[in-house]
């Protein structure tokens, strides 16, 4: 499904990306500048489907470490994936070649952008499912924790992403287009949160700017 | 039915409809791969196609959609397994019924480079390995469901190549009109027909209601002889997956409409069943299919943009070294990055195609034509003109140009249309003819138009269509052959009129070793244009040319309402006013990130200091100002690129005076910059590259998805004494150690820096790394450290 673009980008996640203070005139200088184009290159699409646990294929390793404990206590499951598509990953590249600095800053606020389109998708299916009164767990993400990467491949199979929203796997698990998410969404008829990862499995431990200012990603 | 009568267009051919919708309803288990029932459960394939060609289908489509090495691998099955498997399954229902039987190719599942990490040539090879397995027992092949020009091309490539049955060719599109990577409808059909496809079509997706405006464009847009066919959705799927939304008779009706377009083969995709297949018969099957429009037209196009020339089309004329002393040094450099940038410099000054000439003594033109068309389609949407006269190099960029392309040039040479018509044909490219010969430049335009004449008799006699064929009657100088001017000119009238084929002419030679070129160079336009001229070759950035043609437009009542006119000067003044305005000093405008003003004041500044000097003075200072307030917290990322970006403009007119002089450039020494194999995260290593590119040290940028063969071949070549190397996900971390270890067992003298989000000091040094750098200004300093300041 096509999702709706918003008309402006969230610029106070995209100073986090880009490390700097909030307003500051260099990014928004930047942000300025890219901020249309990124908009009107932007095709947001998204595609999910729901199924019983026990549906979901063992290569999808939902039953150890910490994707288990984020499902616990749920019967079902929702699988999504949204991508911003091709035009982004175009307009990408063409500032790369010309201009490091707006090259950063689009590639940083496109990130954000296609959270911010999981978001909306995500909430259409909580919308969704709440009417039926069950329940749904935050978004979990191959490569987030201990969940291994690799399943991404076997996720968007699942999802048959290619055919449905453009977005394939390459051989080393990357998605392309990059300006992609996928997750693992737990659905209960109880109310779930769900849990994150934590610290401890983190790729990115030792060398997180969050956790070296005594914060964590998810506090922020 | 027999496979010829399908090309016919006398009757309605009836395809089949879903294979995943028969085979989901048969119970196969979400996530496996149905290529293989061709093995498990051939029985019920068959039983499938027995009911589509019960129903009417005289084509079906083996079940083989996903049938390539890449995606069955990990099933301990083989193409050659279950390909001709899968085909026996379907000739079993097929003989007996008379009906035909298609070899069904879906795309492979991974984005091609340069979205994605697929070489174009692995593509290739992974669907010729299907053509060969196939070893022509199928009736004709389907390629179907694609979304990427670019794979479509490989695979039809792969199809010729490897095969000699005909060859059917959809695509997929969305409700926007284009396919998921932005592919026009008229762009494919440009590029489909042009490569030799024996029938263009559109599948899956939407419902025949949606598709249908899309399907008109197609009918319109591919040339009439070669047939249309549809396979559309039973309507939109739902967004969770769980069907579709209309019933056979539904879906019938809105397939009404398309009787007049001239489509003639239809069935249905996604969906839909034998039910669906056996209404379409009995509604189309006593009609005879609409007759199409004959009227060709003329494209070139690359997948987002498909340029239809019937209007004054500017070619952008700055990709060519002739007395370029600074692209002659990037060629020889294979710095990309500066052709890209002329590239998107012509294509912002509103050029439409773009001609890339890349030869140059001591390049190896071949490799670099090939080099230069993938780096430019990647960033570029504009159609391409490939100017060489070695047929090797034209071959080399027409195989991986992603769309429909222009060939400048053939002339009146029998042995030079011999080499490249072929080569045009076979890859659907236009060409270009000069009016010249063995015998040179003909004085009189008649003897032109008898050049032009042969050209075109022997364009069409290998089989491009008249309005592919395009004719120079070639600019000569005002200043040596000033009566010839107008003869040039007359000849370009009676081409058009009397040949009907389009026209080129490369303009600023006219004002050649003549004083404020510009004055005649617009005035000649002017004229040329007055007298019928298609495709000028010009400098785009040079306003006063771009304004010619502008006003062309509005004063020939081509630009309706001077719509674009508008749009290109509202606002503007007509004179550029002499830059006059407040310089700051070079060192203040790379602080404060500002780029014009950066190059400007270089430009100044290089009036009375060596490049040297500047560089060393005024630019590596200012950067180290800039990167210790960044060290400090002083300042952040985004000035820190500014500056950055600021100093790269600075040192790019460096660059430009050190070429004048033919001296060596300001080399601090020699790196190697890449992001791994298997990684297309390079916003870190892009950003890395610029800032020691900025301290003066001499960066070969390997780009992404880099194998650790090129890398150690390049260090070796290059004798760079540093090696940057940079990865940003876990699963790409390998391929940064087996690097490091392949550096190592070669031997090679360098030192290795290694960055990326995931990497740690730790493992940085458990891979054998010299350096871990967390930022880029760390990796100038490990530069400073090995190379020396």
């Amino acid at each position: 499904m096509q999702l709706e673009k918003p008309s402006a980008l969230r610029r106070k996640e995209i100073y986090r990306y880009l490390a700097c203070p909030e307003n500051s005139p260099a990014a928004d200088d930047l942000l300025d500048r890219c901020e249309a184009d990124l908009l009107a290159a932007a095709q947001p699409r998204g595609v999910w489907r729901i199924l019983p646990r026990e549906q979901a294929p063992a290569s999808l390793l939902l039953d150890e470490g910490d994707i288990a404990r984020h499902l616990e206590g749920c019967s079902r499951l929702v699988l999504m994936a949204v991508t911003l598509g091709a035009e982004v990953e175009r307009l990408l590249r063409r500032y790369s070649a010309t201009d490091v600095a707006l090259a950063t800053a689009a590639d940083a606020a496109a990130s954000v952008l296609v959270d911010q389109m999981a978001d909306l998708l995500e909430a259409h299916i909580r919308s969704q499912l709440a009417k039926e009164h069950w329940y749904m767990t935050g978004r979990y993400s191959p490569g987030y924790g201990n969940w291994p990467l690799p399943v991404q491949a076997d996720l968007c199979r699942v999802l048959d992403t290619g055919r449905a929203i453009g977005l394939g796997v390459s051989a080393s698990y990357l998605m392309a287009p990059r300006k992609s998410v996928t997750a693992a969404l737990g659905v209960a008829d109880h109310p779930v949160k769900g849990r994150l990862a934590g610290c401890g499995h983190c790729v990115l431990r030792d060398t997180c700017g969050y956790r070296k200012r005594g914060t964590t990603c998810a506090d922020s | 039915m027999q496979i010829r009568d399908i090309f016919e267009r006398k009757q309605y051919v009836f395809l089949d409809g879903g294979m995943g919708t028969m085979l989901q309803a048969a119970g196969l288990p979400l996530g496996e791969r149905p290529e293989l029932l061709a093995i498990t459960r051939p029985e019920l394939l068959t039983s499938i196609h027995a009911a589509y060609i019960e129903a009417g289908s005289d084509i079906v489509y083996a079940n083989t959609f996903g049938a390539s090495a890449k995606k069955l691998e990990g099933t301990g099955h083989t193409v050659e397994e279950l390909v001709p498997a899968a085909l026996e399954c379907a000739r079993r229902a097929a003989e007996p019924a008379g009906a035909l039987v298609a070899l069904d190719v879906g795309p492979l599942g991974e984005l091609l480079e340069p979205a994605g990490t697929l070489r174009f040539e692995d593509a290739y090879e992974y669907f010729a390995q299907i053509m060969r397995a196939c070893a022509d027992k199928a009736d004709v092949i389907v390629l179907e469901t694609m979304t990427d020009l670019y794979e479509v091309k490989a695979a039809l490539l792969a199809a010729k190549e490897n095969s000699r049955l005909p060859v059917m060719v959809s695509m997929t599109f969305e409700a926007n009109g284009r396919s998921f990577t932005g592919c026009t409808v008229e762009s494919f059909a440009a590029t489909a027909v042009g490569l030799g496809a024996d029938a263009v079509g559109i599948n899956c997706s939407l419902g025949p209601a949606e598709i249908y405006p899309m399907a008109k464009a197609l009918c319109e847009a591919a040339r009439p002889e070669v047939p249309v066919f549809v396979k559309p959705n039973a309507g939109l799927p739902r967004a969770d997956g769980s069907g579709y939304d209309i019933t056979p008779e539904e879906y019938c009706r809105q397939m009404q409409p398309y009787k007049q377009l001239g489509i003639s083969m239809l069935g249905g995709c996604c969906g839909t069943t034998p039910e669906f297949i056996r209404l379409l018969k009995q509604s189309f099957g006593g009609e005879a299919p609409a007759v199409r429009s004959a009227t060709p037209r003329s494209w070139l196009c690359t997948p987002v943009k498909p340029v239809e020339v019937n209007d004054v089309t500017v070619v952008g004329e700055r990709i060519n070294p002739t007395g370029k002393k600074r692209f002659q040094q990037a060629l020889r450099d294979g710095d990309m990055d500066y052709i890209l940038t002329q590239a998107v410099e012509q294509m912002n000054a509103g050029a439409k195609v773009l001609d890339v000439n890349v030869g140059l003594p001591g390049v190896d033109e071949p490799a670099m034509m090939e080099m230069a068309v993938k780096a430019i389609q990647s960033v570029v949407d504009l159609p391409l003109q490939l100017d060489s006269t070695k047929p090797e190099a034209l071959e080399r960029g027409l195989r991986v140009y992603n769309g429909k392309p222009i060939v400048n040039s053939v002339n009146g040479e029998q042995k030079v249309l011999d080499a490249i018509l072929p080569l045009c044909k076979k890859y659907g490219a236009a060409v270009i003819g000069l009016t010249l010969d063995e015998n040179g430049i003909p004085k009189k335009a008649e003897q032109r138009v008898e050049v032009a004449r042969r050209i075109q008799q022997a364009a069409l006699a290998a089989g491009i269509p008249n309005e592919d064929i395009y004719i120079d009657c070639l600019t000569l100088t005002a200043s040596a052959q000033q009566e010839d001017v107008m003869e040039t000119l007359r000849a370009l009238k009676i081409c058009k009129e009397e040949l009907g084929v389009h026209t080129v002419l490369g303009v600023s030679n006219i004002s050649f070793g003549l004083p404020c070129r510009p004055y005649l160079n617009t005035a000649f336009l002017t004229l040329a244009m007055m007298h019928g001229l298609d495709l000028p070759i010009i400098n785009p950035n040079l306003e006063e040319m771009m304004a010619a043609v502008s006003a062309f437009r509005v004063l020939t009542n081509r630009d309706k309402q001077s719509t674009d006119y508008i749009a290109r000067y509202a606002g503007r003044t007509a004179a550029p006013a002499a830059s006059s305005a407040h310089v700051p000093q070079l060192g203040t405008a790379v602080e404060q990130g500002l780029k014009a003003e950066a190059a400007q004041a270089a430009r100044e500044m290089l009036k009375n200091k060596q490049p040297l000097e500047l560089v060393n003075e005024v630019l590596i200072p200012a950067l180290d100002r800039v990167g210790a307030g960044f060290e400090k917290g002083t300042l952040f990322l985004p000035q820190l690129l500014q500056a950055a970006a600021a100093a790269q403009s600075a040192f790019e007119v460096v660059k430009d005076a050190i070429a004048q002089t033919g001296q060596a450039g300001p080399s601090r020494g020699k790196i190697v910059v890449a992001t791994v194999k298997g990684d297309i995260h390079d916003i870190g290593k892009n950003i890395v590259k610029v800032i020691l590119e900025n301290y003066g040290y001499d960066v070969t940028d390997l780009g992404r998805d880099v194998p650790p063969e090129k890398v150690v071949e390049t260090v070796r070549s290059t004798g760079a004494q540093l090696v940057g190397l940079s990865a940003l996900m876990t699963t790409t971390l390998p391929s940064m150690a087996q690097t490091i270890e392949q550096l190592h067992t070669a031997g090679l003298p360098c030192k290795v820096m290694v960055g990326g989000a995931v990497l740690t000091p730790d493992y940085a040094k458990e891979i054998g790394a010299d350096f871990y750098v967390k930022d880029a200004k760390a990796s100038a300093d490990v530069a400073k450290q090995v190379l020396g300041a």
